[in-house]
């Protein structure tokens, strides 16, 4: 059954074709369906049965301090005070307004204690959710996810990186997961490069091609089965539909009142198209914004940078929750580590990875939570100290994955959660 | 007529620890007493001419946030706050004469008229309030400066001064505009830019650093001085050059561009000398600097390195004594030279 949708014939051209099998759900995933989800029936199909991923990627590390975990008032404390928010007894820091008045889908775990405060050790640690081990590369969190939440027909990516400072610019890894998993990585520009078809190449060509193809491939396949045929069908396929999700990533298909609504930095906008992105079924999105990394003038460049995320965070939070996503996608805030509590001579904060914070937002999260304590003035985890396997038994668990389930390396198992590790119920809904 | 005090005369005389970060201070006229607003959101009162000089409260009750303005009139000392509050203070008995919420956003700076009548503070708002001494009313507001940088983050604006005759008042923001103000009527009257003392980072760290952070007039009025710091490569460090920037601020022709990469970091404070001759800035990054510049030809006379990042700077009536504040210290330090105090120095 194809989806028909008056604006769909309007791409016709450059329209692929979907199928959507009755309880079967697989989606049709290219621009077209962002047109075809104002379909209420074909909203909720997805909503049941598409979960997300969309990491916000704190690069060079926040201070929790200024964000999740103030302490006003503290030698530590800073300048900034700390706001109520709408959930009883929850409080952040003031720098954060907007994320004040949406905490009831939004959970903070204030103990995280991960021990390695350089930023490529913490970017290793927290996207894989262990230390390194020789003779084995672990697949990061993009990777896991796509793995197990991507389908074998997408015809979009499963694994979206966005990265477009160049200061602790890392790609992740899929590791021995493989290329199929490894993301695509995004740093010039958020359109992807080479999914354009070639300009020697018109519009009627590209359509007659694949047309051609389609029948003969049909007539062959009509007379023998033939699993070269159809594994080299299926790559084709998600070539084609990776080279129609170039518009996925493209804000100006979106109204001016809803790019707008996100905001206007950069980092705003690419809130948006990780929106775009999980809306069209793309199961994990990774959005940086890099720098937080503030040695000097802590309390100037989170003014700036929380100005940023609060906004563009709350812009994702609401639309997604309006266009009933929310409930299967999680967001996540995230970096190597937090910051120090003692403030340096530049009124400035160092890396601190002993007592730092998180947030998970939405999919399986039990909303206005907060887990976990530190001490008066943040130099330690008083409850609840957990550490990066904790959060990533967590995330798993959140999104309905066995966070007990083990990968094979040859016959070496190898769990997705590092050893020990075990989801922090507290925060799971 | 002239001042003798000579600049490259500079010594570090003493140093004393505290705790916390002193943001600003008021120095009762004719004294070593000085009133110091820290990072514990007290106000402290510190006697540097004492055997054991100590930060002492004058309340235990306050500020709910940094202290990062202080202005002393008479017995009568004004204090502003990240809390957004400027406090009246009596410094007879140590109380509290009033609090008025004064600004939407922090308080950066607050500092008295020449003749004592008011007060002025700035704040990241953008906007910069006029109050009486007397009574605590706002007088008037000076409202100008943008609120969001070119690339739509919130601004700050952190400097203010006044000029010797009352008739001006200039403030300065991140981005590096500044604005000179008629006091009487609140009329924009000039501008200068620089905006070399802010950095924005578009590509590696995507945010901005840096601004104007201090503003002095000459004793004349004509001439305005504008501290920051230079551009800066990599905006997770103040590792930048302390620069000042002279300006006719009527012609708006830059008379200097001082920049000095041996003390790198934020030019916090500026004070003229009476007669124009020399400039002196203080300041500093992870260290900090004491510097004096010859405003003839804008050389270097003397720098001396700062046991602490300095964030306030008072003169004595006779210029013979400078003290600084900062980063868990206060620094007195001692200049050689005849007594011929001209005009009273800005406390």
């Amino acid at each position: 059954m194809t989806i028909r949708h008056p604006q769909i014939d309007q791409f016709n051209r450059r329209r692929f074709l979907g199928t959507m099998a009755a309880g079967a759900g697989t989606v049709a995933a290219d621009m077209t369906v962002l047109n075809v989800l104002k379909n209420p029936a074909f909203a909720e199909e997805l909503k049941r049965q598409q979960k997300s991923v969309i990491l916000l990627w704190l690069a060079g590390g926040a201070s929790q301090f200024e964000t999740w975990d103030p302490k006003p008032g503290r030698p530590t404390g800073g300048p900034f005070g700390k706001i109520a928010t709408n959930q009883s007894g929850v409080e952040i820091s003031e720098l954060l307004p907007k994320m004040a008045q949406q905490m009831e889908t939004t959970a903070l775990i204030r103990s995280l204690n991960t021990k390695i405060a350089d930023h490529g050790g913490g970017f290793s640690l927290m996207g894989t959710g262990r230390r390194p081990e020789a003779g084995i590369e672990f697949p990061d969190l993009g990777a896991i996810i796509a793995r197990e939440l991507g389908r074998k027909e997408s015809k979009v990516p499963d694994y979206v990186s966005i990265y477009s400072s160049t200061e602790g610019r890392r790609n992740g890894t899929s590791g021995f997961l493989g290329g199929r998993y490894a993301p695509m990585f995004l740093t010039q520009d958020v359109i992807p490069p080479n999914l354009s078809r070639l300009e020697q190449v018109s519009d009627l060509d590209h359509v007659q091609r694949a047309e051609l193809r389609q029948l003969l491939t049909d007539r062959f396949q009509s007379k023998r089965q033939s699993l070269v045929v159809s594994s080299q069908t299926s790559a084709y396929e998600r070539v084609r539909g990776l080279m129609s999700s170039e518009r996925l990533f493209d804000v100006e298909e979106e109204s001016s009142s809803m790019r707008a609504f996100y905001g206007p930095t950069q980092f705003q906008q690419q809130c948006l198209i990780a929106r775009r992105l999980v809306e069209a079924g793309v199961p994990f999105v990774k959005v940086a914004r890099a720098w937080w990394d503030s040695h000097g003038q802590n309390f100037e460049t989170h003014r700036e940078l929380c100005a940023d995320l609060d906004q563009g965070m709350s812009a994702l939070l609401t639309d997604l929750e309006q266009r009933g996503l929310l409930e299967n996608t999680l967001v996540i805030t995230l970096g190597e580590f937090g910051r120090t509590p003692g403030i340096n001579p530049s009124l400035g904060r160092d890396h601190f990875a002993s007592a730092w914070s998180c947030s998970l937002s939405g999919c399986g999260i039990k909303g206005g939570t907060v887990y976990g304590k530190t001490d008066p003035d943040g130099n330690t985890v008083a409850d609840g100290e957990v550490g990066a396997g904790h959060l990533f038994a967590t995330i798993f668990s959140a999104l309905g994955i066995d966070w007990q389930k083990e990968y094979h390396q040859g016959s070496r198992p190898i769990p997705i959660t590092d050893f020990g590790c075990e989801p922090i119920k507290d925060v799971l809904a | 007529m002239m001042t003798n005090i000579d600049p490259s005369t500079l010594k570090k005389q003493k140093d004393y620890g505290t705790p916390g970060v002193n943001f600003c201070m008021a120095r009762r006229p004719e004294s070593a007493t000085l009133f110091v607003g820290n990072s514990d959101f007290k106000v402290h009162q510190f006697d540097a001419s004492a055997e054991k000089p100590e930060l002492k409260p004058i309340a235990e009750d306050g500020h709910n946030s940094y202290v990062t303005g202080a202005a002393l009139v008479g017995p009568t000392l004004v204090t502003g706050a990240y809390d957004k509050q400027l406090i009246w203070w009596s410094t007879v008995n140590n109380s509290v004469v009033r609090k008025v919420s004064a600004h939407e956003l922090w308080i950066r700076n607050v500092i008295a008229s020449p003749d004592g009548s008011y007060v002025v503070s700035v704040a990241d708002d953008m906007q910069a309030h006029l109050w009486s001494v007397s009574d605590g009313k706002k007088i008037r507001t000076l409202s100008g400066h943008d609120e969001q940088t070119p690339h739509g983050y919130p601004s700050m604006l952190y400097a203010v001064t006044i000029s010797a005759d009352g008739k001006f008042i200039a403030t300065g923001d991140k981005v590096g505009r500044v604005i000179v103000w008629e006091a009487d009527t609140g009329k924009q009257v000039g501008e200068v830019e620089t905006p070399v003392m802010y950095t924005w980072d578009p590509k590696a760290r995507r945010h901005s650093i840096g601004g104007i952070r201090s503003l002095a007039f000459s004793a004349d009025g004509k001439q305005i001085a504008v501290g920051g710091i230079g551009k800066i490569g990599n905006i997770d460090h103040l590792g930048g050059p302390h620069r000042i920037e002279v300006f006719d601020w009527q012609t708006k022709e830059r008379k200097h561009e001082i920049e000095n990469d041996n003390f790198k970091g934020l030019v916090e404070q500026l004070q003229f000398s009476p007669d124009g001759t020399w400039l002196a800035a203080a300041g500093g990054d992870h260290g900090g600097f004491v510097s004096f510049y010859n405003m003839e030809d804008g050389k270097e006379i003397k720098t001396e390195k700062a046991p602490m990042h300095v964030h306030e700077m008072s003169f004595s009536e006779d210029y013979r004594t400078l003290y600084t504040v900062g980063h868990g210290k206060i620094v007195v330090w001692e200049l050689q030279g005849e007594l011929e105090p001209l005009v009273a120095p800005r406390t």
